[in-house]
């Protein structure tokens, strides 16, 4: 019954939403001012001004590591609606999440007979075995990073407007998109096993004997990846030549965050095949969020009629 | 099965509602008739910038039919003189809000948890005693297995299985069952975009804080074969920011981000040697709580009660 309930009232909500007429603010269009433009002397902030603006950003919802990239966005507004430009950003700091942590602590302790009273015992004998593949000596250096990102990219300013904060204070804002090609600097695990000179599982030699101590560190590299790039954001203008910036962005690609074998055999090749290659890339969606101050040249301002 | 279907007819609602929003629909093209009431008066008492036309001569102005009545004024003196005109960035807020009830259901998606995701729907009731302020409550749902198995919305991410075969850790993971909250609301924010400078529509922005309750449990990882948890409620306040744009002066789109907080009481991830002490419930947990953060966005439709409203003072 509930649930039939819940079925009836999404569509419910479908309908209710198409059968409403938008008639926002038709007192005004059919007044003395109909056919008038919505808006009359637009402060252009854009148009035809070259936009300089250092950024910010931040990584979300990453599995392995955080990563915080600093760098500018460059652009030229050919309308105040339109613009064409780049932004490009290194990784300045990459940190590691507790999961990471927890990995890193619990490797450490499963190779370390002064530590894990439990060392020779088979359930963590057969841990070392079995995590060789994929987890190295020192985990955080296996990890996929994002090292820069260089994007030429189209602003598509649909929405411009006005902000009243506690009715005292007014900033002209808009609302804008971007899209373009992406290149991205990555660093991940090289591919090893079968068909590279790589063994995906070396040992250390230890005081018990070659290749029975702690896993080596696995060996990474480094590629461009080729992604799109979408976004959105807020612009909040601070003065005639000057605003703050909140921005949505997507990167979506595949690459392997985290250095594991998980695919490569079996049905649909769903499980570890041995080998770390371009089959173990997981599709991310690969969000951030950027803060920019930005600067628009030159610094005078054109009023629309 | 049943989610899918579930969740088309929510992008159906959505997609379907800012298809129409044209707010001031499309301007009408040459000047209508003005209302009445608009016109300005003859005379020019309204300050129009052209004198009446009288439509022939101009009779005698009142300096010569009495002089004593003639305004002494230096106009260039007075045209000089400051004025503090009052302009508000906006001059008439398009939707009252206040003595308003307002009816938001939503569908809520996880930002922060990239473990298990806890999307649901939600439904939030809020009346506005004044034009910015607001008490309501919101509650969400996120596991309906009450009513069928397909009905928890809880999505355990694949990623958490290839971490336990790869690296053999085990990360504590939970599910939601449902969350309510008394809330306050705060509207310092509003505004209006000109949409590719054709049509205008309206917007505030909002701060929401509040305090409630979480129901959640732990979904056994650590030792499924003897671990078998029972929901627990929490306690759990809450703050979050939220966008609203107004399609007409009583049906709007919502997009808000709500952080709940609370200590959760996650599994414990050893397992005792002894098999008696495996099956006591004490040892499933954790010794500690851990402070959780469930951040989530929640996107859905506003309707304002009652449908209309009267301004205070006409434009």
């Amino acid at each position: 019954m509930t649930r039939r309930f819940f079925q009836g009232l999404l569509p419910f909500l479908g309908i209710l939403a198409l059968s409403m007429e938008a008639s926002a603010q038709e007192i005004q269009v059919t007044g003395p001012l109909a056919g008038a433009p919505p808006v009359r002397q637009l402060r252009l902030h854009r148009k035809g001004r070259f936009e300089l603006a250092p950024t910010v950003s931040f990584t979300l919802l990453d599995e392995y590591q955080r990563t915080i990239l600093v760098g500018a966005n460059l652009n030229y507004n050919i309308t105040d609606w339109l613009g064409v430009g780049a932004w490009g950003g290194f990784g300045a700091a990459k940190l590691a999440t507790g999961l990471t942590e927890k990995i890193q602590e619990t490797n450490d302790l499963r190779f370390d007979p002064n530590r894990n009273p439990d060392y020779n015992k088979g359930n963590e004998e057969a841990g070392r075995r079995l995590t060789a593949l994929n987890v190295g000596k020192d985990f955080k250096a296996q990890l996929g990073t994002i090292n820069w990102v260089f994007a030429p990219e189209f602003t598509l300013v649909p929405f411009r407007g006005k902000l009243a904060i506690f009715e005292k204070l007014f900033v002209d804002t808009d609302f804008h998109f971007f899209v373009g090609p992406a290149f991205i600097g990555l660093i991940e695990r090289a591919p090893c096993g079968s068909g590279t000179s790589i063994d995906c599982s070396a040992r250390e030699d230890s005081p018990a004997g070659p290749g029975t101590g702690a896993v080596k560190t696995k060996p990474t590299e480094s590629r461009v990846a080729i992604a799109p790039t979408v976004g959105l954001g807020f612009t909040f203008f601070a003065g005639s030549w000057t605003s703050f910036n909140v921005d949505w962005r997507a990167l979506p690609f595949s690459w392997n965050t985290g250095g594991y074998d998980i695919r490569g055999k079996g049905d649909g090749e769903r499980f570890p095949d041995n080998r770390v290659n371009d089959k173990d890339r997981e599709f991310k969606f690969n969000q951030m969020i950027s803060l920019s101050f930005s600067m628009y040249f030159p610094r005078g301002i054109k009023i629309s009629d | 099965m049943n989610q899918a279907r579930i969740g088309l007819l929510v992008a159906a609602a959505l997609l379907a509602t800012p298809g129409l929003a044209q707010a001031q629909g499309k301007p009408a093209t040459g000047a209508a008739k003005p209302a009445e009431g608009d016109a300005p008066k003859e005379g020019g008492e309204d300050g129009g910038d052209k004198p009446p036309d009288s439509g022939g001569e101009e009779g005698p102005g009142i300096c010569e039919l009495d002089p004593s009545q003639c305004p002494q004024i230096d106009i260039p003196t007075v045209a000089k003189r400051p004025i503090q005109a009052q302009m508000y960035a906006v001059q008439q807020k398009y939707a009252l809000r206040v003595r308003r009830v307002e009816v938001n259901p939503y569908w809520s998606f996880t930002l922060n948890d990239q473990f298990v995701s806890h999307p649901g729907p939600g439904l939030a009731i809020n009346y506005y005693f004044s034009d910015v302020m607001a008490i309501g409550i919101n509650g969400n749902l996120y596991n309906a297995d009450f009513i069928s198995k397909d009905w928890n919305f809880n999505r355990d991410s694949e990623f958490n299985a290839q971490t336990r075969r790869a690296a053999r850790i085990g990360v504590p993971l939970t599910e939601y069952d449902w969350a309510a909250s008394l809330n306050f609301t705060y509207v310092p924010m509003y505004g209006k975009f000109a949409g590719f400078n054709y049509f205008i529509f309206h917007y505030d922005a909002y701060v929401v804080g509040g305090i409630g309750a979480l129901s959640n449990r732990p979904i056994a990882v650590i030792d499924p074969d003897n671990r078998s948890f029972k929901s627990k409620v929490h306690v759990a306040p809450n703050v979050g920011l939220g966008l609203r744009i107004f399609f007409n002066r009583w049906f709007a789109a919502i997009l808000e981000v709500r952080d709940y907080i609370f200590l959760d009481s996650l599994e414990n991830t050893t397992i005792p040697a002894d098999p008696s002490a495996q099956k006591n419930e004490k040892n499933w947990y954790a010794s500690e709580s851990t402070l959780t953060n469930h951040v989530q966005a929640q996107i859905g439709l506003s309707i304002f009660l009652p449908f209309s409203f009267e301004y205070r003072l006409p434009k």
